[in-house]
């Protein structure tokens, strides 16, 4: 690319007011999104924000009950950590899908849900795992939840001003179990043509089923209901296809028509419950 | 314009690069790499791949700025003895060998990380690599061989 | 699998050494190997640019089909670093219309003229210091169009309300399509019929017919290595570096574009990073040759992948067709209506057309056939040769039609293809008669490698198993001329001159162990040096695996020429006759007399110099009998024949419409493998090629616009695409003119993979898709309608 500037702040502070005075303006966290999209002449911004000199922003930190990812932490880190892979297994298998592992190496935590793509496979972990997005603007900081910060087809919730500092996800509850399935259309490296993360959350004899789905509608889409000690598995799997089906709204694309994505959304949620289940009941 | 430090297998270039300036092309236009190629230009072939501290990155879509410094490693930097290169050598695994750098710096980089692969863990790590020739069969072949070599 | 072959030493050689010669028949290693792993061989993209040069961007056509009224370039020209902007008319005014060229019809400008054909096509050139400047600026040309009537299909195109050329203009190339000059209100540009017997009747008289129309969509080559060509004037000479197949080809083209003798052409090549026939004809060169030679300046075009996805396209192809058999299961006859839709330029579309129509019919024994097969203008990216040469697309019509009628005479698809297929000694329905075309152990070896007649697994309710298999046959392209010259060196090495392009397929290295055979030479002694039209003699094209055979006929005779030269330089030495000595990998012997000289000893002592060089040269041609015009039929339509198999076991994923490929078996009769690792490279490639073709592989068009020309929406296969188990096997059936019984494989493969996997998803859940790719989608509407019975059909 010939065109744009690139500012360097070394502090948030800086970075923050040059999001907050300039018009066309985006954070160049990763850049592999950014790239793409101006390679392919959709992206005209004017000035970018580099923010990899600025420091704090690529740690991943453990606490007793969460982990914060650093909006700089690679796509992959989150995928081979070992605290991740233990605390959060969900979220390191669905940053473990995107693209490829090169791409994985470069593309940013906070980038990847900057971008507001409503295919991307992280997204459908963050919301069953109810993580919380850190912002910060030349006015101070604030934190949104994940599963509001998707607010329609590529767009989120950060404001003009505003960038993605961290994320933090919360542990995975004690005794849950979770699947990750996504389904492809073309070749088997392709884009997601429909996925869904699933945590199952067992909890005095019922069984909380919270699902992420991803690339079946306009954005990311969280969904959970209960299963109760009266239903079977099939009844789970029926219970979880019915109110998958209501919020499924498919865009059409080489990748397939809308109904057939929709049909693959239901194998992904009825292969993740059906894992995530009888993972359960194996303990 | 930036002065920055590209540090080529070992040997430290002083190039000056835009701030947008793409990686692939200071190495290829600027330090005379020929090794790394543009195939697509969006990260999804792999025939630009370089290793920057020895994890896999797509030249193609990262600025130059970012790796000033940075210990690069590209496919004619390693020697012919090295366990990969001699494995892909042997194994027959190129046919126009245009992408097959790309697919040697990934082996590098899995092997690092993981040295006795199974099948599927070799897959997933190679993925994001397209040889059009489709010589995949003989690269299988060549990244076992490749872990046994490098295991002993 | 592999017949015995006769004994294959060439006469007046024995066998002497103790050392491997990496001769006929061996696994030797591409001799650049180690500079492929690392990266250090040179394409044509590494070569450096020397200071000054231009680097060109394009301004493409943004409507499909339209007037250009004006094309308003100030504000490019207005741009730092920009030293030109060129248009076609700019070229048009020196050059006449000579800018339009073309290897069968004189219809592609380099830059559109007063009119675009398609959306990506070359409006104007912009010339500049930097290559991103060159390409910035060519956005911001500004062209005003006055739209005319697109033709975005073959429909339209035959419907004849709109036409993408005004009349047709036929290169000098070929005699055949001089009557086509000057015709005009159609967008046919060729047609080829094959008439034998009576069809009709047999058809109207037959026990059992199917009907398909098929339909296998435009696809992208997309080898890795992007096309990128280099042009400068030296001495007022067009010096060229370009990524082609056909340096000789683009040497007369930019000859008659110029107007210039060929000794003031010269192109230059090097190793290709893949092809498939998309770096043929005429793609940046005659661009890049304009340019230098109107602004002097050295100009360097580098295509970025988008424009990849515009110079070239594989025919999308339909294909109406039926087959006939009378009541004892014979073949009675065969129908074919095919479509090629060849986009804005002819290319060498009216050659796919003919070339597939005559084997449209499929490699069977049949009584009658009529075939009708054309090539046809629509307002889309131009089609050209991809890998197959339009073979695919016609195979995928005739191995749908075979499976269906074996099932519905309730025969098995592989024994009744084998009771009807063609033996060696049999005519083919084109009128030539089969020689090395072993298609019976083709599909015998597939089927024994895929376990045909195993029982196939009952599947679990989700996943439903099947088995198909399919053949595939091609005739070589022919007539072809092939030259070689042979530069033995004093010290025993030797230098070989062919304009054969390696592009993975291992050119370089079969031919030097062909030279090394005849001469008993280690074959890593030999050097081939890449196609360069100042020092390489002439061969028509890399492409349509030809090369093995007719270039490798070329450089055994210029192997045998340097023997019996060698043989003459002893026998004046020695005062013997020559055909009392024999060369062997010590030299040259004269057993009865116990004479003895090694090559370095015989030519030092022949030219009394150390580095001295002896030279042959020699032409292989084959020859053809030209079909009739109208029946399309010749005694030999070919010189010889490619025979392929392929047996496939998979599983449908009746959730998904997902296909699982657990074991694929290829099989291609080679005549001999000169090199077996190479032919199995060969084999497996094209066939895993050929599986994204049959999956997925698909160029996307709305309104005549590609819209997935990137390699994120172009999807290839990957590693994981692979089958779970892959079996290549090598048939050698020796043909009796072929270099030590050789013949080419690059293609082979690649026809039957297609019906191979139609038929195994027929035999898992029994529906028949006619339709390519194969996507998951496609297979569960077909599903869906074959449970619904109002939607019956196929």
């Amino acid at each position: 690319m010939s065109a744009g500037r690139v500012h360097r702040p070394e502090t948030l502070e800086e970075a923050t007011a040059l999001l907050g005075e300039l018009d066309d303006v985006m954070v160049y966290g990763g850049g592999t999104a950014i790239q793409i999209l101006r390679k392919q002449g959709l992206l005209f911004t004017e000035d970018y924000v580099d923010i990899a000199g600025i420091p704090g922003l690529r740690d991943l930190t453990v606490t007793d009950d969460d982990i914060t990812i650093g909006t700089l932490v690679p796509l992959r880190r989150v995928e081979t950590d070992p605290r991740t892979r233990r605390l959060v297994p969900v979220a390191a298998a669905a940053y473990g899908q995107a693209a490829n592992p090169r791409v994985r190496n470069t593309a940013s935590a906070g980038g990847n849900i900057a971008h507001g793509d409503y295919r991307l496979d992280p997204p459908t972990a963050l919301v069953v795992l109810d993580a919380t997005v850190h912002l910060a603007s030349a006015a101070g900081s604030r934190e949104v939840a994940v599963r509001e910060f998707f607010t329609d087809f590529q767009e989120t919730d950060v404001r003009h001003g505003e960038m993605i500092t961290a994320i933090t996800v919360p542990r995975q509850p004690d005794g849950s179990r979770s699947s990750f399935v996504k389904m492809r259309s073309l070749s088997e490296n392709d884009w997601p043509c429909a996925s869904a993360a699933v945590l199952a959350v067992p909890e005095d004899g019922f069984v909380e089923i919270r699902m992420g789905l991803g690339a079946v509608a306009p954005t990311t889409v969280y969904l959970a209901f209960d299963v109760t000690p009266d239903m079977d598995e099939q009844q789970a799997v029926e219970a979880a296809l019915d109110i998958a089906d209501s919020v499924m709204d498919p865009i059409a694309d080489i990748r397939g028509s809308a109904s057939y994505k929709a049909r693959l959304g239901r194998v992904a949620v009825e292969q993740a419950v059906r894992s995530s289940l009888k993972e359960l009941s194996r303990d | 314009m930036n002065e920055i430090t590209l540090d080529v297998n070992g040997t430290p270039h002083k190039v000056a690069v835009e701030d947008t300036t793409l990686l692939l092309d200071a190495l290829r236009r600027r330090v005379g790499v020929t090794s790394a190629r543009e195939g697509c230009g969006v990260g999804a072939c792999g025939a630009c791949t370089v290793l920057a501290e020895g994890r896999s990155v797509s030249s193609c879509l990262a600025v130059a700025v970012r790796y000033d410094g940075t210990p690069l490693t590209t496919a004619d930097g390693l020697p012919e003895d090295d366990p990969v290169v001699s494995s892909f050598v042997d194994s027959d695994a190129m046919q126009c060998g245009y992408c097959i750098p790309g697919f040697v710096l990934m082996t590098k980089e899995l092997l690092s990380e993981n040295p006795s692969p199974n099948d599927e863990e070799v897959s997933d790590h190679l993925e994001g690599n397209i040889c059009r020739c489709a010589t995949y069969p003989e690269i299988i072949k060549a990244v076992r061989l490749a872990a046994k070599r490098s295991a002993t | 699998m592999t017949e015995v072959l006769p004994d294959a030493q060439p006469a007046g050689t024995r066998q002497a050494e103790t050392e491997p010669r990496y001769g006929v028949g061996e696994r030797r290693k591409r001799f650049d190997a180690l500079g492929r792993v690392r990266g250090t061989i040179r394409y044509t993209g590494d070569e450096a640019n020397p200071p000054g040069t231009a680097f060109v961007g394009v301004h493409r056509s943004t409507a499909p089909h339209a007037r250009i009224v004006a094309v308003h370039t100030e504000d490019a020209l207005a741009i730092e670093g920009v030293l030109a902007v060129v248009t076609g008319r700019d070229l048009h005014e020196v050059l006449g219309d000579r800018i339009y060229t073309g290897p069968a019809f004189a219809d592609q400008p380099c830059l559109a003229v007063d009119k675009t054909r398609f959306v990506g096509e070359a409006i104007a050139a912009v010339l500049a210091t930097d290559p991103d400047i060159a390409r910035a600026a060519a956005d911001e040309i500004a062209v005003e169009y006055e739209e005319l009537p697109p033709v975005y299909d073959i429909d339209d195109a035959l419907r004849g309300e709109a036409f993408v050329h005004e009349e047709l203009r036929p290169s000098s190339v070929f005699a055949d399509l001089a009557h086509l000059h000057g015709v005009r209100g159609t967008n046919v540009n060729y047609e080829y019929r094959q008439i034998l017997g009576d069809a009709a009747a047999e058809r109207e008289r037959a026990a059992t017919t199917v009907s398909a129309t098929t339909w296998a969509p435009p696809t992208h080559h997309v080898p890795i290595e992007l096309p990128s060509t280099s042009a400068w004037v030296d001495s007022g000479r067009l010096e060229m570096l370009s990524t082609t197949q056909t340096p000789s080809y683009v040497r007369q083209t930019v000859s008659d574009l110029l107007d210039i003798p060929l000794s003031r052409v010269r192109i230059m090549t090097r190793p290709l990073g893949g092809s498939f026939g998309c770096k043929m004809y005429d793609r940046l060169e005659p661009l890049a040759a304009a340019l230098a030679w109107t602004t002097g300046r050295r100009v360097r075009i580098d295509a970025t992948r988008e424009d990849a996805f515009l110079l070239t396209t594989r025919h999308g192809a339909r294909v109406t067709g039926s087959m006939s058999a009378d009541a004892d299961g014979n073949i009675v006859a065969v129908t074919s209506d095919v479509r090629y839709d060849t986009g804005a330029f002819a290319d060498v579309g009216p050659r796919i057309a003919a070339k597939s129509g005559l084997v449209a019919p499929g490699p069977y024994r049949i009584a009658a056939v009529d075939v009708r097969s054309r090539c046809i203008y629509t307002n889309k990216v131009s089609a050209g040769p991809f890998r197959g040469f339009g073979v695919p697309q016609v195979t995928w019509s005739h191995e749908t039609l075979i499976d269906e009628l074996a099932r519905e005479l309730g025969e098995d698809p592989y024994r009744f293809r084998r009771r009807h297929l063609l033996r060696e000694g049999d005519i083919a329905t084109v009128g030539t008669k089969m020689h090395s075309a072993d298609f019976l152990t083709c599909i015998d070896e597939v089927t024994k490698a895929v376990g045909w007649d195993d029982p196939t697994p009952r599947g679990d309710g989700r996943w439903v198993h099947g088995k198909g298999v399919a053949v595939g046959m091609k005739a070589v392209l022919t007539p072809t001329i092939a030259n070689a010259t042979l530069n033995l060196n004093q010290d025993g090495s030797a230098t070989l001159l062919i304009s054969t392009v390696d592009m993975g397929q291992g050119s370089d290295t079969i031919m030097s162990q062909i030279v090394g055979e005849v001469l008993c030479l280690d074959s890593r002694r030999i050097h081939v040096v890449r196609a360069d039209t100042d020092a390489t003699p002439y061969d028509t094209i890399t492409a349509g695996s030809r090369s093995t055979y007719h270039t490798g006929n070329a450089v055994r005779l210029v192997a045998e020429a340097m023997r019996s030269k060698l043989l003459g330089f002893a026998a004046e030495r020695w005062g013997v006759p020559a055909d009392e000595l024999v060369l062997d990998a010590q030299g040259v012997v004269h057993e009865a007399k116990e004479l003895r000289d090694s090559l370095p000893d015989l030519v030092r002592a022949k030219f009394g110099a150390r580095g001295a060089t002896v030279t042959t040269a020699e032409n292989f041609t084959s020859w053809w009998v030209p079909y009739d015009h109208d029946t399309g039929l010749s005694e030999k339509v070919t010189e010889h024949w490619f025979a392929g198999a392929a047996a496939v076991r998979l599983a449908v994923d009746t959730w998904t419409g997902r296909i699982r490929t657990q074991h694929l078996a290829i099989a291609g009769d080679v005549g001999r493998a000169i090199n077996p690792t190479l032919v199995e490279q060969q084999l497996t490639g094209a066939a895993i090629m050929g599986i994204g073709h049959t999956l997925f592989d698909e160029m996307v068009f709305d309104q005549g616009q590609i819209t997935n020309a990137t390699m994120l929406d172009y999807q290839l296969p990957s590693i994981k695409d692979l089958p779970e188990k892959l079996t290549p096997v090598i048939v050698e059936s020796a043909h009796r003119d072929g270099p030590f019984g050789a013949k080419g494989v690059g293609e082979t493969t690649i026809l039957p993979i297609a019906p191979a996997y139609a038929g195994a998803v027929r035999d898992a859940c029994g529906v028949r898709i006619t339709t390519l790719p194969l996507t998951p989608e496609r297979v569960l509407n077909h599903l869906a309608d074959a449970a619904d019975p109002g939607k019956a059909g196929r």
